[in-house]
């Protein structure tokens, strides 16, 4: 880990992780969605192999529920043109009908943002389409691959507000929009809104910087929404990239992640949801924990530093299969106010890594920033 | 009786590498391409081979005014991906652990095959000339990229 990504680290866990402090006790962590639910028997393997590694994907929220529910989460389908890319169409056909084949059913879904892949009329509209499948209320919040075409004009026309928050059987639930406060990079440069849209969709491009925040805006708004819940109540929050710093070069992070933890620091049980990564992530800052939730589209390699280390490793994929590593997430309300979410991760029967020869980085690697981009013709 | 031989074939081997030695002294710096290389040809040789990696890295990020340039334009993704979209800044190449048993392809491969099966399965493309100046530009990217990856040859 660089110096300067430790020196953050540890600042972070100076202000907002004082001894002692860490999400509510009462959050239990159970083997039990350690594993996709028809695969029982991989259980006792993960447990003897990484004991010593909590266990994940298991979140309780303690007086959470006023009746049991579930809700369910796809995000990341990347969207292209059905004539261009009938691969991704088929996966988002999956998982709507998987979602909506969920017995008992989900009470609604999240879509977490980058519905469409070049923000295209075309792709937004094909995603709404896909997902009329699923006929449980649906809430989405956008990605960046959805807004910096037309600036979110559609994504706006076709999903209203990208910030929400509504309450469900005693959960605050609030819908973050970290997209659409990228700086200006495009002006100055006469880019037209491709050129745009391009740069933002290369995740390590050089040229958008670190486009993705919350705002002042949004961070007074949530604050003004959180004002009257009772801060021993439980809140979950949905975003498109990670409320903490994980990898900035790739836009892992919001960049005023310190505000964001100032304005929740009051609160007991918060958990984040979020996309952006396409891989499985989870961590805990404070009072907060964070899960990230992999892709439908593709799955993305774990960055080159900066993992959390109390993510349990999703396990190193087969490129060859368009299936694996991607799927998406049911998130189970227990009448024993337990929160679980699981992972479908479509295509494995083992989510997480089985021996160090499982993991991505098992071949280690220094890797270094791209240059072409800079050397573009402006 | 078996020493005097043995000092023989001793002195004898001495003497035809000393000889090889004084060869390659008085002949060596009177050879072309010997002279001590100089700052302007070394900016030359950098200049070059980084010439190779931005062409790497276009193609590697899907850019395809170049793709077109190199000939290459219509093979390398029939799906709009590029390589950069599952393998950012080069990541999970693992350039340094080729030459390996690839299990993907089931045979002993090279970072070429490797890339030509990426362009064959995930990107749905058709693969491309190995000795092709794009496949040459691919390879210089993913290892200028990987700099300071130590080499693991054949590692999984």
């Amino acid at each position: 880990m660089s110096d300067e990504l430790d020196r953050i680290r540890r600042e972070m866990h100076s202000v907002l992780q004082p001894e002692g402090v860490r999400p509510d006790d009462s959050l239990k962590i159970t083997r039990r969605t350690f594993i996709h639910g028809s695969l029982v028997f991989g259980a006792a393997t993960v447990g003897q192999a990484f004991a010593w590694w909590p266990l994940l994907n298991t979140l309780d929220i303690a007086h959470a529920a006023e009746a049991p529910f579930k809700f369910a989460w796809i995000s990341d389908t990347h969207l292209y043109p059905r004539s261009l890319n009938t691969r991704f169409v088929d996966k988002v056909v999956r998982a709507a009908q998987e979602v909506q084949a969920m017995d008992p059913p989900a009470d609604f879904l999240i879509f977490g943002g980058d519905l469409a892949q070049l923000g295209k009329i075309e792709e937004l509209e094909l995603g709404v389409d896909l997902l009329k499948e699923i006929k449980i209320p649906k809430h989405y919040i956008p990605g960046e691959h959805d807004w910096y075409l037309d600036m979110g004009k559609k994504w706006g026309e076709l999903f209203g507000q990208p910030n929400w928050t509504f309450d469900h059987k005693g959960v605050r639930f609030i819908g973050l929009d970290t997209v659409s406060r990228g700086p200006d990079y495009w002006t100055a440069k006469n880019m037209t809104p491709e050129e745009r849209m391009g740069h933002m969709a290369t995740l390590d491009g050089t040229v958008a910087g670190p486009w993705a925040g919350v705002g002042r805006d949004q961070l007074d708004w949530m604050e003004k929404t959180l004002a009257d819940w009772d801060k021993t109540r439980p809140v979950v929050i949905f975003s498109h990239n990670p409320l903490y710093e994980y990898y900035p070069p790739w836009n892992f992070w919001v960049r005023d992640w310190r505000e964001v933890h100032e304005v929740l620091k009051p609160f007991a049980k918060v958990t984040n949801i979020h996309g952006h990564v396409h891989q499985v992530l989870y961590n805990e800052i404070g009072t907060l924990r964070s899960i990230g939730m992999l892709a439908t589209s593709w799955p993305w390699p774990y960055a080159p530093e900066g993992l959390p280390k109390l993510t349990k490793p999703m396990i190193r994929v087969d490129p060859g299969d368009p299936y694996d590593g991607v799927g998406w997430e049911k998130i189970d309300v227990a009448a024993t106010d337990e929160v679980d979410v699981e992972y479908i991760m479509w295509g494995r029967k083992e989510v997480f890594v089985q021996s160090p020869e499982d993991h991505d980085k098992n071949v280690s690697e220094i890797i270094r920033p791209r240059i072409a981009d800079n050397m573009w013709p402006y | 009786m078996t020493i005097k031989p043995s000092f023989r074939s001793l002195l004898r081997r001495s003497a035809a590498a000393g000889s090889i030695a004084l060869a390659a002294v008085l002949v060596g710096p009177a050879s072309a391409h010997k002279d001590p290389v100089s700052p302007e040809q070394l900016k030359i040789y950098q200049e070059a081979f980084m010439e190779e990696v931005r062409k790497g890295d276009l193609l590697f990020h899907g850019d395809q005014a170049t793709a077109d340039a190199m000939g290459v334009g219509t093979s390398l993704s029939k799906t709009g991906m590029a390589c950069a979209m599952c393998h950012p800044m080069a990541s999970d190449t693992h350039p340094q652990s080729f030459p390996k048993f690839q299990a993907q392809m089931a045979k002993f491969a090279t970072l070429r095959d490797m890339i030509n099966w990426c362009i064959e399965k995930p990107n749905q493309g058709e693969k491309i000339d190995p000795e092709s100046e794009a496949m040459k530009a691919l390879e210089a990217y993913i290892t200028w990229s990987n700099t300071g990856s130590v080499l693991q040859p054949g590692k999984f």
